[in-house]
């Protein structure tokens, strides 16, 4: 092969330089069915497999979202949408508003960023003039933000605001930037270019300085190799859920936007309100739960909490701030569901009930998942500087805390580590049974009994996946 | 459009208050994206005393797009194309490179200060870049010529 001349090579370089992949698709999908993604890794990884599968049945209904930061944007002026709240869109959009100080703290002229505030600022009116029509369907918002034009002011505008927000508040990030890296550096590198996708720091500083003061809870759900059957959940936010969450699918490199069964788009505002914090996965095994639910004992605050909390020792400190240390595996309150109430969304109208942010309490566990926020060394040797964890709290009870400055809250690692090695779900008695003495027979859930969704099967050592094989179906 | 708002607003300010040797003015009244600009070559360099015309385009997409910049007057320079184009090769105004947020009065001041530092690492005359590392009087002395002989400068040699 005859090697190319340095001219050649520059025009080689200069037209891969400009080379971007035409990927198929709008900007932010329609919501679509779960399973296209399942059906995506069918053949994939068998974790993959299984997780994909599994999380079909939880979160039916997807979006899947080019570039990152529309994952994020989207999912929060859709929630902001599907509330029907004139008064919080109005709030909101003051909040946002006055977060350019942020912008003007860090020295960005009016001018620069003027335009990227109006565009927001009509993406609220947008959403304010849609509820006031009444107005249910939310395609006005898809057609936004498939507008190239239109979606990158506004993402811009909330990177600048996330940028900002890190350099204002270094102490937070600086430790876990790759290599040492300054914060200047890393915002001119990887927040504020445009063809940037977000990694873990930014999204996390994202959340923390943009979404989070909504009171909304943005959760990222990790598709990746660790141990489990299920998507490794991660919440972001520390506020306490009152609003509903944003739900990101993490798949290695890229985002998306899940969304859980009997999804809130379709249902009474106000009961969505109140459903779309919980995390039940009683739509699919409703009849199994209920044996060891009791909805008196259910409406005691951390009745349902996990116990052995108060048997193992207590867990280094980890890092604060962004890496608020996934659990590797989904701690069992998530599944804390009471099904004796039939319809899940209203269960959570009783105010004592225990939130689903409990489970961001639950420690780190062993499994080291290969979250973004693993990748960079210093994180692992880092300790907050500040504070020393004061003791958890005898009910661990979670503590709203919008903390815009200041540094980190103390963080959830003096709590034990959890010692199960049992299933992550609590099916039934006898599906932890059979799992323990890795017996069969099947546990069967109600309402898919033997179907290929049903998760228990995965229970079973014998159990085969079904497989497409093309030559068979055309046979 | 937003942008438009944008781009009269930083046209205003460059034209008020513009930055030490930068005139800049639109090439046609009517077109907000094609700006003619005069850099004054810096002291303690070559092209001291020569007035050099640029030319700024801006993208439809812009800001989400970077400008483009380039020497309409011929000079000798590593990161300049030696060429009718007269490109320049700035890092921050490669598209992946590219911040919303950047200013083109920044643009424009770190045009002007490359002629006063120029950057043979990110050269685009490879030639000129290895002569301005290897026989910097030479390369200054072509480049006070070409500055004479192009921007009317009057260089004192």
């Amino acid at each position: 092969m005859n090697p190319l001349s340095p001219a050649e090579m520059e025009r080689f370089q200069q037209l891969s330089n400009k080379y971007e992949p035409e990927l198929p698709g709008p900007l932010v999908s329609h919501k679509q069915s779960t399973n296209a993604i399942a059906m995506d890794y069918a053949n994939a990884d068998p974790t993959f497999a299984t997780k994909t599968t599994a999380l079909a049945v939880t979160h039916p209904q997807s979006r899947i979202m080019k570039g990152d930061g529309n994952s994020v944007a989207f999912g929060y002026f859709e929630h902001l949408f599907n509330l029907r709240d004139p008064i919080l869109v109005q709030r909101e959009r003051a909040r946002i508003k006055s977060l350019s100080t942020l912008l003007d703290q860090v020295g960005l002229d009016e001018n620069t960023y003027e335009m990227f505030v109006e565009a927001t600022e009509e993406a609220f009116d947008n959403i304010l003039s849609a509820i006031e029509r009444g107005e249910r369907d939310d395609s006005f918002l898809l057609e936004l933000f498939n507008d190239e034009y239109n979606s990158e002011t506004i993402l811009c505008h909330f990177r600048f605001l996330t940028s900002a927000y890190m350099k204002l508040n270094p102490h937070r990030y600086s430790a876990f930037l790759p290599m040492d890296m300054p914060i200047e550096r890393y915002c001119s590198t990887q927040i504020d270019p445009v063809k940037t996708e977000i990694d873990g720091i930014g999204l996390q500083a994202l959340v923390d300085g943009v979404i989070e003061g909504s009171g909304l809870v943005v959760e990222i759900l990790y598709l990746d190799r660790s141990e489990g059957d299920v998507v490794t959940p991660h919440v972001l936010t520390q506020t306490r859920p009152g609003l509903g969450a944003i739900r990101l699918l993490y798949r290695p490199g890229h985002y998306d936007l899940l969304y859980r069964a009997e999804s809130a788009v379709n249902m009474q505002p106000l009961v969505n309100l109140q459903y779309a914090i919980s995390s039940d996965y009683a739509p699919w095994d409703t009849s199994h739960l209920s044996f060891d639910m009791n909805s008196s004992l259910m409406s005691i605050p951390n009745m349902m909490m996990d116990n052995s909390y108060a048997l193992a020792s207590p867990m280094s400190q980890p890092p604060s701030g962004p890496f608020r240390v996934s659990p590797a595996q989904p701690p069992p309150d998530h599944y804390r569901v009471s099904p004796s109430q039939p319809p899940p969304d209203h269960y959570r109208v009783s105010p004592s009930r225990p939130s689903p942010d409990h489970y961001r309490l639950s420690p780190s566990h062993a499994q080291p998942s290969p979250d973004p926020y693993r990748v960079s060394p210093p994180q692992e040797v880092y300790h907050a500087p500040v504070h020393t964890p004061p003791p958890p709290p005898p009910i661990a009870s979670p503590q709203p805390q919008i903390r815009l400055s200041g540094p980190p809250p103390p963080m959830l690692g003096s709590l034990p580590r959890r010692t199960d090695d049992g299933p992550q779900i609590r099916l039934s008695k006898h599906v932890i049974e059979s799992n323990l003495n890795h017996s069969l027979p099947l546990p069967v859930t109600a309402p898919f009994k033997n179907s290929p969704f049903n998760h228990a099967h995965y229970q079973n050592p014998d159990f085969e996946p079904m497989h497409w094989a093309p030559n068979e179906s055309r046979k | 459009m937003g942008s438009q708002k944008r781009i009269a607003k930083e046209l205003a300010e460059l034209t008020e208050s513009p930055p030490d040797g930068i005139i800049v003015e639109l090439a046609n009244e009517s077109n907000l994206y094609e700006w003619k600009v005069f850099m004054d070559g810096p002291e303690d360099s070559p092209y001291h005393k020569g007035r050099f015309e640029l030319k700024l385009t801006l993208p439809t997409e812009y800001p989400f797009k970077p400008p483009t910049v380039s020497f309409v007057t011929k000079i000798y320079h590593p990161n300049v194309t030696n060429d009718d184009k007269g490109s320049m090769c700035l890092g921050m105004l490669k598209a992946d490179e590219w911040k919303p947020s950047s200013r083109l009065s920044a643009v424009l001041e770190f045009a002007r200060s490359l002629l006063g530092e120029p950057m043979p690492d990110d050269a685009v005359e490879g030639r000129i870049a290895e002569q301005y590392r290897e026989d910097r009087k030479r390369y200054e002395e072509i480049a006070r010529e070409w500055t004479r002989k192009y921007a009317g400068g009057a260089a004192s040699s």
